[in-house]
């Protein structure tokens, strides 16, 4: 799994993990019933705060996102138990309904926005094959 | 086990006509990993003196693992690993050397822990401390100050002088050897951004007091910048808690603490406006240069005026 920390960021570092690891779920960057790296390897991976990983993955398991197996880690819960994903729908619909309006006052048109969302998503069709990479099935 | 690991209660500190510390009030629990931060020349190092018993406060208590630090300093610096900011060890003293000199003052001193982390830290043994690194001394201070098992451990700016590489190791080594473990963390840092990912809780000094302490994700849920009419915030400033306002045309921008209770009466109030979130930076700067029209700033702003005896 691969998440990157932007520091000094105006996004909460815990918002952006939670937000990565959804995105990751939601493309299928990781696959349900995958185990991710414990609390541990996480928060040292990243160099985060240790309880910071621990409550984005509870959070997610409150989300029905993830699950915690006792004893034996955290994994990507199965697609039926992910009913809850429309909470991450809904928060990304809210963040583009933000980065709208700012781009209304900065004067852009409907056309310049959409052509920047699509160069935006160019970027990230990049990253998506390595991340499927890791995926043995495809 | 639940009294606090530091305690400080209106602390008074001046040297010569210079006050440095002004009634500062802080406590830190067990188990968290602690910044501490201020501009240069707040009174940092002056605390973190105080607190080992280096230096003797003019008024106000102190506890550290419920000790008094100028009381019991040897049983402080006994239990508390320290690192010190300006960290001078013997130049000509090789690595294996100063281990084996240092370890004999501490009476819970680990010899196989201290040369686990000579090897984790991958520090050279035969080589002089006068051609380390600046990294590789910080990891030597940090050997040194770990080895002994203390309960509470106390940095003094460990990132000074740490190239970025360096300091998302030296994070890493804070997150598994220090937090992974259960001890209380107490560092300085001047580096926000550093600070974030690692710390559960961060105090902010300005002028001589502790302005803000808060957990860390807290303090970002907390403080948030708004822009509103000029007009419409003209009618509800007094019910808001204002840190640092910009004017622009009619609009203002207002950084303020509890931005859900804002939020809210602006919602209530039907005042359009809208919220921007804010980084570690931006609410620091907030909180230390930030133009305050409360009582609490007018009263600190009274005092550089007058010096209080």
């Amino acid at each position: 799994m691969f998440l990157r920390i932007e520091k000094g960021s105006a996004v909460p570092i815990s918002r952006q993990i939670a937000n990565q690891i959804a995105t990751l779920c939601a493309s299928g960057g990781v696959r349900p019933g995958e185990r991710l790296p414990s609390v541990r390897e996480l928060a040292r991976e990243l160099a985060v705060n240790q309880n910071t990983v621990l409550r984005v993955y509870e959070r997610l398991c409150g989300e029905g996102l993830l699950e915690m197996r006792h004893g034996q880690g955290t994994f990507v819960a199965a697609r039926t138990k992910r009913g809850q994903l429309a909470i991450h729908r809904e928060r990304l619909v809210d963040e583009l309904r933000q980065i709208a309006r700012q781009a209304v006052g900065l004067g852009l048109s409907a056309d310049e926005l959409h052509e920047l969302v699509a160069e935006a998503l160019e970027g990230v069709e990049v990253a998506h094959p390595v991340a499927a990479n890791e995926d043995p099935a495809s | 086990m639940n009294e606090p690991v530091i305690e400080l209660q209106s602390v008074y500190k001046s040297f010569r006509r210079t006050d440095v510390l002004r009634g500062m009030t802080l406590q830190v629990a067990r188990g968290k990993t602690f910044a501490f931060l201020g501009r240069n020349a707040s009174g940092k190092t002056t605390t973190i003196r105080m607190l080992l018993g280096l230096l003797k406060r003019d008024a106000g208590e102190i506890r550290v693992l419920g000790f008094d630090p100028q009381r019991k300093p040897l049983e402080i610096r006994r239990r508390v690993g320290y690192l010190a900011e300006d960290q001078t060890m013997y130049g000509w003293m090789r690595v294996e050397e100063i281990v084996r000199f240092v370890a004999p003052f501490y009476p819970t001193w680990d010899h196989n822990l201290a040369w686990k982390y000579l090897r984790d830290f991958e520090l050279p043994l035969r080589t002089r401390i006068k051609h380390l690194s600046k990294g590789q001394n910080v990891r030597l201070g940090l050997v040194l100050a770990l080895a002994h098992r203390p309960e509470l451990v106390i940095l003094d700016d460990p990132a000074l002088g740490l190239d970025p590489i360096m300091r998302k190791q030296f994070n890493r080594d804070l997150i598994t050897h220090l937090q992974g473990e259960g001890r209380t963390v107490f560092y300085s840092s001047h580096l926000l951004y550093e600070v974030e990912p690692v710390a559960d809780e961060v105090a902010i000094l300005d002028g001589g007091r502790i302005v803000r302490q808060a957990e860390t994700e807290s303090l970002r849920r907390d403080v948030k910048q708004i822009i509103l009419g000029r007009e419409a915030l003209a009618a509800i400033r007094g019910q808001l808690s204002i840190l640092d306002e910009r004017t622009d045309a009619d609009r203002m921008a207002v950084t303020l603490e509890r931005a859900d209770r804002a939020v809210e009466l602006l919602g209530r109030e039907g005042i359009e406006h809208r919220v921007v979130d804010l980084n570690l930076d931006e609410i620091f700067e907030a909180y230390v240069v930030g133009c305050r029209v409360d009582e609490t700033s007018s009263a600190k702003r009274q005092a550089e005026i007058q010096p209080v005896e």
